[in-house]
């Protein structure tokens, strides 16, 4: 990205919307935050932003409310929303008033990082065939990995695991992207978390356990990261 | 029914009560009229017929050969009677011969009628030119010689008289029962419905603060009483319910405080003095887990409370139980290899499919395969077996751990239910009891039996849906 992109967030949870602010900054992007609809539609106007992540359960005004009117007045401006009401009837309402991607909170944050370089990404990245992390290749065609010219002898889904992981080298992923993403999950319930710990750990032990550098990192709290030490 | 609609029961009762009796007593008086009005004129023709026997008996020709009646005619005590009669003698011929001085030169009936008389009485209604409406009979009589024709009237006017009498009083006596059954109906009524009206005061206090209070039943045997009973079975059962919530609210508010204690803590102790960045990293990595744990409680509330509202047929489906049960398992056989647990699917009945939510009975059948795996000991054993008893598919799942004790069959279902144990620590008690909602609104159950003597064994019966694939 040449410029920093603009992003607006319109959430009346201060605290949240701090963390957001300081979080998306971090990240490098331009943020400014509000706390009520008639602050946000100021700010949409007055900063032309790239994306708004944008609350559903604001005070006097309905989230969805703006996003209509912002569509109406025909603003082109990607839409991240953001609630707790997270069933499936309203992500099928937030997507068809015209939303680009839809969260339920709580979320994790390298999950929101992800979701907002996707959204900004215009066009997809065509993802190389091979990918290297290190002295780790991938072909992703030939769904084969080598370590230090070693072949890794992976099952199909630590195969995926690897590649997701390694597609996100250098960034933080977390359980509910994994289960999300490699293992297709739509509800988030118990044993999934247990699922992807243990083949997290059968991974580690062919891909780091014969080798000197470890390059799967476990970020406690939050999720796993492949990058060179 | 459209007008019956806008009165009260009481009144439509009190109307149809009364209306039944008024054309029940009404069919009655026409049927004593008739039978008074019949047997009045049937009096009146014998009447006719004796006068006319006595009058036979009375005629004579005079010295002019005009027909005359005997004076002593009047001296009679029995005849004197008949001094009103009207009466007329005609010949074959029809000339009058005789008329009685009642009749004031008026004929009885006219001209001679064909047969007039003959065998039979020819009783019939002749009206005279003043009017009036006269019941006469005739008779011929042989005398010196000549056959003369007796007709004997009797005025209609008494007999009419009489019966407007009659009539006037079955009328009012009529009209006044039926303003006594209005009365006395209604009254009944009243006195029917009254406890009706207590009913609906009573239930109208019973609001959610007071869910223990029932309807009074005043006699269980009766039509109302058995209503207050069904009534208070329905309060019962909400009280229950309520109760349930109540409890389950409470029960989840503390689940919920206690991973927020441990995050308050956590995060006081850390910031109760200077750490290195290694210890801060430390603290907020606890927090975080935390908030996972958190987080998995509520959604797993959330589930509950899906399934809770119900298997709406928007997102209900045939599932194939086969494949569902190869896809939960080969999410899981990952878990399974970790501790070298051997997973064996039989199926005993093939084609098995069941109606529902498959994310939810996937969800439930994930659950129970994850517990046993969670339970079975390094190494073991976990049998899922698929068969079918004909109407109903099941789904048993065996493994090889500590299975439960006597007392644990029925509270393993209950929420936030957590064994004993290692286990305690693990998961948020709900697992099963989200199984058990799951199953039952799609139409089953689910138990533990009781029979196995090592491990544990989950049956799961499942109705099989109707158009099985």
């Amino acid at each position: 990205m040449d410029e920093q992109a603009r992003i607006v967030i319109i959430e009346d949870d201060r605290k949240l919307s701090a963390a957001l602010v300081s979080g998306l900054e971090g990240a490098g992007y331009k943020v400014k935050a509000a706390s009520s609809a008639e602050e946000g539609f100021f700010l949409v106007h007055q900063l032309q932003p790239d994306l708004i992540l944008l609350d559903l359960t604001l005070p006097q005004r309905n989230g969805l409310d703006i996003l209509q009117q912002l569509r109406e007045e025909g603003v082109d401006v990607r839409v991240l929303i953001l609630t707790s009401h997270n069933t499936i009837e309203d992500r099928v309402a937030g997507l068809k008033t015209g939303a680009d991607d839809y969260m339920g909170k709580p979320f994790s944050f390298p999950e929101l990082i992800a979701r907002i370089e996707a959204l900004l990404r215009r066009v997809l990245p065509s993802s190389p065939r091979r990918l290297t992390i290190g002295d780790l290749e991938l072909d992703s065609s030939a769904r084969s990995a080598w370590r230090d010219g070693q072949k890794l002898d992976l099952t199909a889904r630590e195969f995926d695991l690897l590649l997701y992981l390694s597609k996100n080298k250098g960034r933080t992923v977390s359980r509910e992207m994994l289960a999300k993403d490699v293992w297709q999950e739509t509800s988030r319930y118990t044993p999934i978390d247990n699922v992807i710990d243990v083949q997290m750990a059968r991974l580690r032990k062919k891909v780091d356990d014969p080798f000197r550098v470890k390059l799967l990192q476990t970020i406690r709290g939050i999720g796993f990261c492949l990058q060179e030490p | 029914m459209n007008v019956d609609a806008r009165w009260s029961i009481r009144t439509r009762l009190t109307a149809w009560y009364v209306s039944v009796l008024a054309v029940l007593l009404l069919v009655f008086a026409v049927i004593v009229f008739v039978f008074q009005y019949v047997t009045l004129t049937r009096q009146i023709v014998h009447d006719e017929m004796q006068d006319a026997v006595t009058v036979e008996g009375l005629l004579y020709f005079d010295g002019h050969g005009q027909l005359q009646l005997r004076q002593d005619y009047y001296s009679r005590p029995q005849s004197h009677l008949l001094v009103d009669r009207l009466m007329e003698v005609l010949d074959l011929n029809g000339a009058v011969l005789y008329r009685s001085n009642a009749l004031e030169e008026q004929t009885l009936g006219g001209p001679l009628v064909p047969g007039e008389g003959d065998g039979s009485s020819n009783e019939r209604i002749v009206r005279l030119r003043d009017g009036s409406r006269v019941l006469t009979i005739s008779h011929i009589h042989g005398m010196n010689g000549r056959d003369l024709v007796i007709r004997v009237g009797y005025s209609l006017r008494p007999l009419r008289d009489r019966l407007w009498q009659f009539v006037w009083l079955l009328g009012i006596a009529l009209l006044v029962t039926i303003l006594l059954a209005t009365f006395t109906g209604q009254w009944i009524a009243s006195k029917a419905m009254s406890p009706i009206g207590l009913m609906a005061d009573r239930a109208e206090g019973i609001t959610a603060n007071n869910l223990h209070d029932r309807l009074v039943v005043a006699n269980p045997r009766d039509e109302l009483g058995a209503l207050a009973a069904v009534f208070n079975h329905l309060l019962e059962r909400l009280e229950q319910s309520f109760q349930q919530l109540q409890r389950f609210t409470a029960d989840a508010a503390h689940e919920l405080r206690t991973p927020l204690a441990s995050l308050r803590t956590v995060g006081e102790v850390a910031l109760s003095e200077p750490r290195s960045a290694e210890q801060y990293r430390d603290a907020i990595s606890s927090i975080l887990e935390e908030t996972q744990r958190l987080n998995h409680t509520v959604d797993s509330l959330l589930l509950l409370a899906r399934a809770e509202a119900g298997n709406t047929s928007a997102t209900s489906e045939d599932i194939a139980l086969a494949p569902l049960t190869m896809e939960v398992m080969n999410m899981l056989s990952v878990l399974a290899e970790e501790k070298e647990i051997q997973l064996l699917v039989q199926e005993e009945a093939h084609g098995l499919a069941v109606y529902g939510d498959r994310n939810l009975l996937r969800v439930a059948i994930i659950n129970v395969l994850h517990n046993a795996i969670k339970f079975s000991p390094q190494k073991g054993m976990v049998r899922i077996t698929l068969a079918s008893d004909g109407a109903a598919a099941t789904v048993t799942v065996v493994d090889q751990g500590q299975g439960l004790r006597e007392d644990e069959f029925d509270s393993v279902f209950e929420r936030f239910y957590k064994g004993r144990g290692e286990s305690r620590n693990q998961g948020n008690g709900l697992g099963l009891s989200i199984v058990k909602l799951i199953v039952e609104r799609i139409g089953g159950s689910v138990r533990f039996d009781r029979a196995v003597e090592t491990g544990a064994s989950v049956v799961i019966r499942l109705p099989i849906a109707a158009g099985a694939i």
